[in-house]
């Protein structure tokens, strides 16, 4: 009997309860698509942050001029990515130059901010060149540097606004055997994940005693505050989005009690308690409830992925656009609640309504 | 005649009214504060990301290329290549003075401490920069590098002296040397007071820092300095941004020379310090902007789902009002008013509540973006004053969008037939 009531109620008011749900599904899509933004948006921060290139650094400690390459091997066990650099002197003509060694396979990662003209890469015979250093010797891509060491193509001209543009840039392992030294770099690189630089720097400190392992308080601390920041702008939005949403469904609700007032009118002439009344108004709304929160659960997840694809899509891999299935429990539980207080708030006026007013006509 | 209509409207069914005013309200309080908060949260991340340090490197032009690894130079310095330091201030007179957040000069020297050779920075700790037009701004490195740590004293150099002979020391530096705040280092041959020690993570902490002055007087190079960092709050590198201005036509100058691109702002520090060269340092300045941009489009789509909620909201209550009169319309057509009368009528009414909601809702939506943006960023935000009129527009306009239709179905029914039904 309950449910035929439920059930008839459903289907003999189309349009108004149209309304009613898709005030609820507006609610479960704007959950779903904040959840979802919210869930993920420090992962994908982070990854913007990747631009930035190393937050922590092996440098020598003491009156030690290198520290040894097996730190890669451990920085590649804690997850992170690490790449060698030597810096030493050389000679083109009768000039000083700066060459730097860089494993071009191992700094990819963590060099993307270097804007090169040519090539990335250097093979044996061959050299990068910062755009200062070129300019000073003429060199254009193509053409060969006179290293005292042995001449090198230049292959690419590397403008970074730091040191580089004054430098020759050889494959690693050329400038160490130029320099003579074996398994050990000026300094190493280490790009930890955001979150666990600390953690990282703790272990390879402790792996590495004789080093010094710093942690480049600039980018660290700015990519947390940023990180932070943003995710609690996202979350005090959306808590302004929900509760406006809230009173908005809670309004509806209320007019749809109001016109069923002579209805609730007659049953309460007829003998119906009022809390039934009210569960029968409560059940009607959880059955709209669910069904909103599945059709705005779909719409939310479009909107989520387009967000996603929109503004994060090219900085990464396709997982980047990934759509997190966990965040249905919390849109049904939002919306479950956002209609539930709605309806408790309309049902208050049951029990104020007159019978006899009601049925009168007034 | 037709005032009245509307006023006794109003007036007589104040509740039914107060609902749909506050619905407005609502929508158009979403919507503002959205915006508002949207718009403010680009700048604050951009001044967050600038505790990254300089974005702009401005060097003497030099003949030659220097020879440096890890601040020690390896070439004999060329003493008559330097920017003078009277030129400082003339970076906060450039078109963009005010995205200029922060300048810091700086003099390099180095000398042997215990057989090692450690670079010497002589620079501005704090200092308060007067500019060509008389406004005063903080400027130095503390200024720049809001995440370097100093273990003990920072170097109070508000007022230039070259007498006191103080430094701060990198934490690499003083393990070294077994060096504390309060120990004293000899430098150039006079013994210097360690003030505190500097931890950075970077190349920073194998060097000392000085005062200028106090450097200046060693090397003998008073009013000379070898860098400037700059900082710069900029836009976001674009496809035009990366186009050649030597190859501009007059007017996509102008544009990009009014736009605050880190290139644009290094080419007008290039023309009021003709001997020097701004470079931007890319690690800093273009992830800035890829940071930037990402943080921008995401609070811009989320501003935009907002706001279509909040007009769809808006749609609905006036639809669902002017549903509700349909007897009313049907009464005054059989009593002889002319459509344009009952249009007229009713689209008062519905514009009336749309301005009223939208005034109310975006008065409160201000506040509300205020409050979001202290709880997020610790700092007094304010909404552009132009969002409220805007918001009252909007809303008025969905409101009377949201009226149309259902008004329209009312007026092509017979009066007839919505009368035999009753309301």
């Amino acid at each position: 009997m309950f449910w035929r009531f439920v059930i008839a109620a459903v289907k003999f008011r189309r349009r108004r309860l149209l309304l009613a749900f898709s005030g609820l599904a507006v609610t479960a899509t704007l959950a779903t698509a904040l959840f979802s933004i919210y869930s993920d948006v420090d992962r994908k921060m982070h990854r913007q942050f990747r631009g930035y290139g190393a937050n922590i650094a092996i440098a020598p400690a003491g009156n030690s001029q290198t520290v040894p390459l097996a730190a890669l091997a451990e920085a590649d066990r804690l997850g992170a990515v690490a790449a060698p650099f030597l810096y030493t002197i050389g000679r083109v003509g009768d000039e000083r130059v700066v060459v730097e060694g860089v494993d071009f396979h191992r700094a990819a990662p963590l060099t993307s901010y270097w804007q090169i003209t040519g090539e990335r890469t250097a093979a044996a015979e061959q050299c990068l060149a910062g755009t200062t250093l070129a300019a000073h010797f003429h060199l254009t891509v193509g053409e060969s540097l006179p290293l005292a060491s042995g001449a090198c193509v230049v292959r690419g001209i590397v403008s970074t606004g730091g040191n580089e543009d004054n430098q020759v840039i050889l494959p690693f392992d050329r400038a160490a055997a130029g320099a003579a030294i074996h398994n050990a770099a000026s300094v190493i690189q280490v790009r930890a994940d955001g979150q666990k630089v600390e953690q990282t720097r703790a272990a390879l400190a402790r792996a590495f005693p004789q080093t010094e392992v710093r942690v480049l308080h600039a980018i660290a601390e700015t990519e947390a505050s940023v990180v932070l920041k943003v995710k609690a702008a996202v979350f005090s939005l959306a808590l302004v989005i929900f509760a406006i949403t809230t009173l908005c469904v809670t309004g509806n609700f209320s007019a749809l009690v109001i016109e069923r007032s002579k209805e609730i009118g007659i049953l309460k002439a007829i003998g119906a308690a009022e809390a039934k009344i009210a569960a029968l108004l409560l059940s009607e709304s959880l059955v709209l409830a669910l069904a909103s929160t599945f059709a705005g659960y779909l719409a939310g997840l479009g909107v989520a992925y387009g967000i996603g694809r929109g503004i994060f899509a090219d900085a990464a891999a396709v997982q980047t656009i990934g759509v997190d299935f966990a965040v249905l429990a919390p849109v049904l539980l939002v919306t479950l609640l956002v209609a539930v207080i709605a309806t408790l708030f309309a049902a208050s006026r049951i029990w104020r309504i007159e019978p006899a007013v009601i049925l009168r006509g007034e | 005649m037709f005032l009245r209509f509307v006023g006794q409207s109003i007036r007589r069914a104040p509740r039914r009214k107060a609902m749909a005013i506050g619905a407005v309200a609502l929508g158009s309080a979403v919507a503002t504060a959205m915006l508002g908060a949207m718009l403010d949260v680009g700048d604050r991340v951009n001044r967050e990301l600038r505790s990254l340090g300089a974005n702009l490197l401005v060097t003497p032009k030099s003949a030659s290329l220097p020879v440096n690894i890890g601040g020690i130079r390896y070439d004999p310095l060329a003493n008559d290549e330097f920017i003078p330091l009277a030129g400082v201030p003339k970076i906060k007179s450039i078109f963009w003075q005010l995205n200029i957040t922060g300048v810091a000069p700086a003099l390099h020297a180095q000398t042997n401490i215990e057989g090692r050779e450690v670079p010497v920075e002589g620079v501005w700790f704090r200092r308060d920069l007067q500019a060509a037009d008389g406004t005063h701004s903080a400027a130095g490195v503390r200024v720049l590098n809001s995440t370097w740590k100093v273990e003990g004293q920072w170097i109070d150099d508000r007022v230039p002296n070259d007498r006191t002979n103080d430094c701060l020391v990198g934490a690499s530096v003083a393990r070294r040397l077994s060096l504390r705040p309060g120990s004293i280092l000899p430098l150039f041959g006079e013994p210097f007071t360690v003030a505190g020690i500097l931890s950075t993570g970077a190349e920073e902490e194998d060097q000392v820092f000085v005062r200028l002055e106090t450097l200046a007087r060693l090397t003998a190079r008073a009013g000379q300095v070898d860098a400037i960092e700059v900082g710069a709050l900029t836009k976001p590198e674009d496809a035009f941004a990366r186009k050649d201005p030597s190859r501009m036509a007059r007017e996509e100058y102008d544009r990009w020379y009014c736009t605050p691109y880190i290139t644009s702002i290094a080419h007008q520090i290039q023309e009021v310090l003709p001997m020097a060269v701004a470079r931007p340092i890319r690690r800093v300045a273009d992830s800035e902007g890829q940071v930037l941009s990402r943080v921008r489009g995401l609070m811009l789509l989320i501003a935009l789902a907002a706001l279509a909620t909040a007009a769809l909201t808006v749609w609905s209550v006036m639809a669902t009002t002017v549903l509700e009169r349909r007897y009313e319309i049907a009464v005054m057509e059989a009593t002889g008013a002319g459509r344009g009368i009952i249009i007229a009528l009713l689209g008062t009414e519905v514009a009336v509540q749309g301005a009223l909601g939208g005034l109310i809702g975006a008065l409160a939506g201000a506040k509300l973006s205020g409050m979001v943006t202290q709880a997020v960023f610790g700092v007094h935000g304010e909404a552009p004053a132009a969002l409220v009129p805007l918001a009252v527009m909007v809303a008025t306009a969905v409101a009377l969008a949201g009226a149309a239709q259902p008004l329209r179905r009312a007026l092509a029914l017979e009066p007839a037939v919505i009368l035999r039904e009753g309301a």
